[in-house]
């Protein structure tokens, strides 16, 4: 189980890197792939929920690290420092998110795969979503501008969801051969923890 | 719950509450290592990346006569870029002799970077360069090519930089237009809707009038950005309640953009 997801935490890695080089797409308005959040969702459905917790740790501190953007201000006439999204918010959002798929471990168990694809669907848009908001809240509060939801915006949103719906069933066979690899069978643990 | 999830999730919410608690300092620090971590990673991805791409083209070379082509490409824009920038600078000189009997500017320091890698998220417009503090970089250098502004650094790791693109939101520079004594603050749009990344230009005047084609330029203020550096040219311009707001096609292909220039400062 420890071996599996540190495999996930690596695979997870990995996917950040292999994200860095994929372009938007262009046919879903510019809306970009994303390939940890899939990863991310399988460990929640494969590892217990405090080892997803670990994972979301690792992958939101990941994810903060690539993405945060620090910005200089002016405040009373004094430049100063600030984080748009601070480090630590990626995390919160990704644990609220595997532990809503953790409920579905049940699901799991009966060999119901899809709930991975779907829900990597709709989970990965709130990611997009997530940070839209944030970064809405903040940026209002700094300059005052006014909240701005446009038809665009939206097909970034789920553009993102539509890319991970289609992306889960690859990304989840590739980690249940990683997982068989590494000797680790998810359902059998699934089942074990509930008996 | 069984006690190990308890335990997990307490050990959870200290470990995210200690991430909160760091600063602008702290997380700097922490993008830096991260990025000095990957970066391996991202420049064999890009490197792998444009491989493929030169297998793909068709392209056959010698290494030797590559790595020549390289240097001697990397040369040609530099020259480009300084040339670009004495222009600029010679007639800004001009004006400012004439005008004000104003020293007379010298020319900036650049380090050629490469373009390694592009931010995958969906909101912020950053690239990553290939040069970091090794090579004499820090946050807040603006960078530039032969045709204009890039953008500024941002996170600065051993030899990796983030650079904020001119597109981005945050990313603001102070601007004036050329040939009239406009000044506004341009910076990006949170969403383009047309397939390239624009710039919009605020706080201008009622009176600007400014007309489509006209060139924006750094003014200096701010002292971030040197004047004279050509941002991009006017593509519409709109007159609204309090001010006006102009919308600008950037002077460089921020999408395909390959190599770039740190100004680390005057030579």
């Amino acid at each position: 189980m420890i071996a599996f997801f540190f495999v996930l935490l690596a695979v997870s890695f990995v996917s950040l890197v292999i994200q860095q080089f994929i372009p938007p797409l262009e046919f879903l308005h510019h809306a970009r792939v994303f390939l940890m959040p899939l990863v991310l969702f399988y460990g929640a459905l494969a590892l217990p929920y405090g080892l997803m917790l670990a994972l979301a740790f690792g992958c939101g501190l990941m994810w903060d690290a690539m993405s945060a953007q620090i910005l200089d201000i002016k405040v009373a006439g004094m430049m100063t420092s600030t984080v748009e999204i601070a480090l630590g918010w990626s995390i919160l959002v990704y644990a609220t998110l595997g532990s809503v798929m953790s409920g579905f471990r049940p699901l799991f168990k009966r060999g119901r795969w899809e709930i991975h694809c779907l829900m990597s669907g709709v989970c990965t848009s709130l990611i997009v979503l997530a940070e839209f908001l944030m970064l809405s809240v903040r940026r209002a509060a700094l300059d005052h501008s006014a909240f701005v939801f446009t038809p665009e915006i939206g097909w970034r949103i789920g553009g993102a969801g539509l890319i991970a719906l289609f992306l889960a069933p690859i990304a989840f066979w590739i980690l249940s051969t990683l997982a068989d690899l590494v000797g680790y069978n998810p359902r059998a643990a699934v089942k074990e923890e509930d008996s | 719950m069984k006690r190990f999830n308890i335990l997990a999730l307490v050990v959870f919410i200290v470990a995210v509450g200690g991430l909160f608690a760091l600063g602008p300092g702290g997380t700097q620090k922490v993008q830096s290592t991260f990025l000095g971590i990957i970066s391996p990673f991202l420049k064999t991805g890009s490197e792998l990346e444009k491989k493929i791409t030169a297998v793909r083209g068709g392209l056959k070379t010698l290494n030797q006569l590559e790595t020549e082509n390289k240097q001697l490409f990397v040369r040609n824009k530099e020259l480009q870029a300084v040339n670009s920038t004495l222009r600029d600078l010679e007639s800004e000189n001009n004006r400012l002799r004439r005008a004000l009997k104003y020293r007379e500017r010298a020319v900036f320091r650049l380090v050629p970077a490469r373009i390694i890698a592009r931010d995958s998220s969906t909101w912020w417009n950053t690239v990553r360069i290939d040069r970091g503090f090794e090579d004499g970089i820090e946050s807040d250098m603006p960078v530039l090519t032969e045709d204009g502004l890039v953008g500024k650094t941002t996170t600065v790791a051993r030899n990796m930089s983030t650079v904020l693109l001119i597109s981005d939101e945050n990313c603001k520079a102070a601007a004036s237009i050329e040939g009239t004594r406009e000044q506004g603050i341009a910076s990006g749009e949170r969403i383009s809707t047309s397939g390239i990344p624009l710039i919009g230009m605020r706080v201008l005047s009622k009176m600007a009038n400014l007309q489509p084609g006209q060139k924006i330029y750094t003014s200096g203020v701010g002292g971030v950005y040197p004047s004279g550096v050509f941002i991009g040219a006017v593509k519409e311009f709109k007159v609204r309640e309090l001010d006006s707001y102009a919308t600008i096609v950037p002077a460089v292909d921020l999408t395909t953009l390959e190599d770039v220039f740190v100004v680390l400062g005057n030579k």
